[in-house]
């Protein structure tokens, strides 16, 4: 079995119609949701929408769920599939407002792709692409394996490597000219 | 900086308490309420079969309307060989399409990749075993053999597609394309029971093209479906 076998059970109770089991699932399981939205530059209340429309997606296609698989991978590949429609939709919308904007030239809020960190750790992985950011937060913040991200992510373990590899790079340089930014600063009179 | 700082760093900001709402938690939870059991989907290699099965009863049923010309022109070696590497490859299809619709499913490889490796196993299957190069109408029969395979590899992936409806298909592009070239395997299997042709040209381009243009056809459709429910 799973190392973390203790939420497989409950998601196994959770298909039988267990609503106990659904509650401790919910609470076990959103922190690192929620973290894992707002690691992705989503505003609170975007994280907050994004958790809820996860576990409506996870409640609806909770049958796709095979009790012998880690839940883990399953779990977050429909949280992103959430956050990735969420993106669209909002990219069709600030695209909406746009063309509004040519025609009335009134000033619009700023496409939330493009919004602030409101996280320590989204602000510590914002040097990243997108699809770095993701694989980090699932290795860091849900803990994932290796594996575990590639199955949530739709790819392979090698695929996966590779991108981690090269977030670190860039997190390294990233953080090294700031380090030496800072250094700099100190040693000034 | 190292990659330990990196890694320190990361799992100190991971451990900030995340201030989540108690009250949503239990918005969520009360939005499950009442909660019906539901009817787990069925082991991967039950619904691989069950495609497989699918597909072959639409390739034969196709072939009995259409005569077994091909299949009775064939010797045991090229019987054999074709239809256990066109059933072996099915398979791989098969497969594939059933991982895209289930969330959190292994991937050995993606889609596209599978639909390379595959043409190219499948030609060189043809390639070792076809060895007349002459060249009759190519382009009239050749085409006759494309639209028959593509004509019937739309009902199998459209059945396929049926058979696998309570999946979940994260990237519908992705899972059109392997529930494509799984019916392109049925559109082929056709093509090698009822067609005579056995000049190498006209196999390995026409016979071969039903692959492509049917997962084509495939990863079409599922980004018509994504359209259609955003």
């Amino acid at each position: 079995m799973h190392p973390d076998s203790e939420l497989e059970r409950l998601m196994a109770r959770y298909q039988t119609g267990d609503f106990a089991a659904a509650t401790a699932l919910i609470h076990r399981v959103s922190p690192q949701l929620h973290r894992f939205f707002l690691a992705q530059f989503a505003s609170r209340s975007d994280a907050d929408d994004l958790l809820q429309e996860t576990w409506l997606r996870i409640h609806k296609v909770r049958h796709t769920y095979r009790p012998s698989e880690p839940l883990l991978p399953w779990a977050y590949a429909i949280a992103r599939h959430v956050r990735v429609d969420h993106y669209r939709k909002s990219l069709r919308a600030s695209a909406r407002e746009h063309r509004l904007e040519e025609i009335s030239s009134i000033p619009l809020t700023s496409n939330p792709a493009s919004a602030p960190p409101t996280d320590e750790l989204a602000e510590l992985l914002a040097p990243l692409s997108e699809s770095q950011r993701e694989l980090l937060a699932m290795l860091k913040v849900a803990g994932m394996s290796l594996e575990e991200v590639a199955r949530a992510t739709s790819s392979t373990v090698g695929s996966v490597k590779q991108k981690v590899h090269r977030a670190y790079k860039k997190l390294r340089e990233e953080l090294g000219s700031l380090n030496l930014k800072k250094g700099g600063r100190k040693e000034q009179p | 900086m190292n990659d330990k700082d990196i890694d320190t760093a990361l799992r100190k900001a991971a451990q900030a308490p995340d201030t989540l709402d108690p009250a949503l938690l239990q918005r969520v939870a009360a939005s499950l309420h009442p909660l019906e059991p539901v009817r787990p989907l069925p082991p991967t290699w039950l619904l691989v079969v069950a495609l497989l099965l699918l597909g072959a009863s639409i390739a034969l049923a196709a072939a009995f309307r259409a005569g077994f010309y091909g299949f009775a022109k064939m010797d045991l070696l090229e019987r054999v060989v074709i239809f256990s590497a066109l059933a072996g490859l099915a398979c791989l299809a098969a497969a594939e399409f059933v991982h895209s619709v289930i969330p959190g499913s292994r991937r050995r490889f993606t889609s596209g990749h599978l639909l390379l490796v595959v043409s190219i196993l499948l030609l060189a299957v043809f390639a070792l075993l076809f060895h007349d190069y002459h060249t009759d109408h190519f382009l009239s029969v050749g085409m006759l053999c494309l639209v028959t395979g593509v004509a019937h590899a739309i009902p199998a992936g459209l059945l396929a597609w049926l058979l696998l409806r309570r999946g979940f298909a994260l990237n519908r592009v992705t899972a059109g394309l392997a529930c494509g070239a799984f019916a392109g395997f049925v559109g082929i299997a056709l093509l090698e029971l009822h067609c005579p042709n056995f000049q190498a040209f006209h196999i390995l381009v026409w016979h071969t093209a039903v692959l492509p243009v049917s997962a084509a056809l495939g990863a079409f459709f599922g980004r018509f479906l994504n359209r259609r429910s955003t």
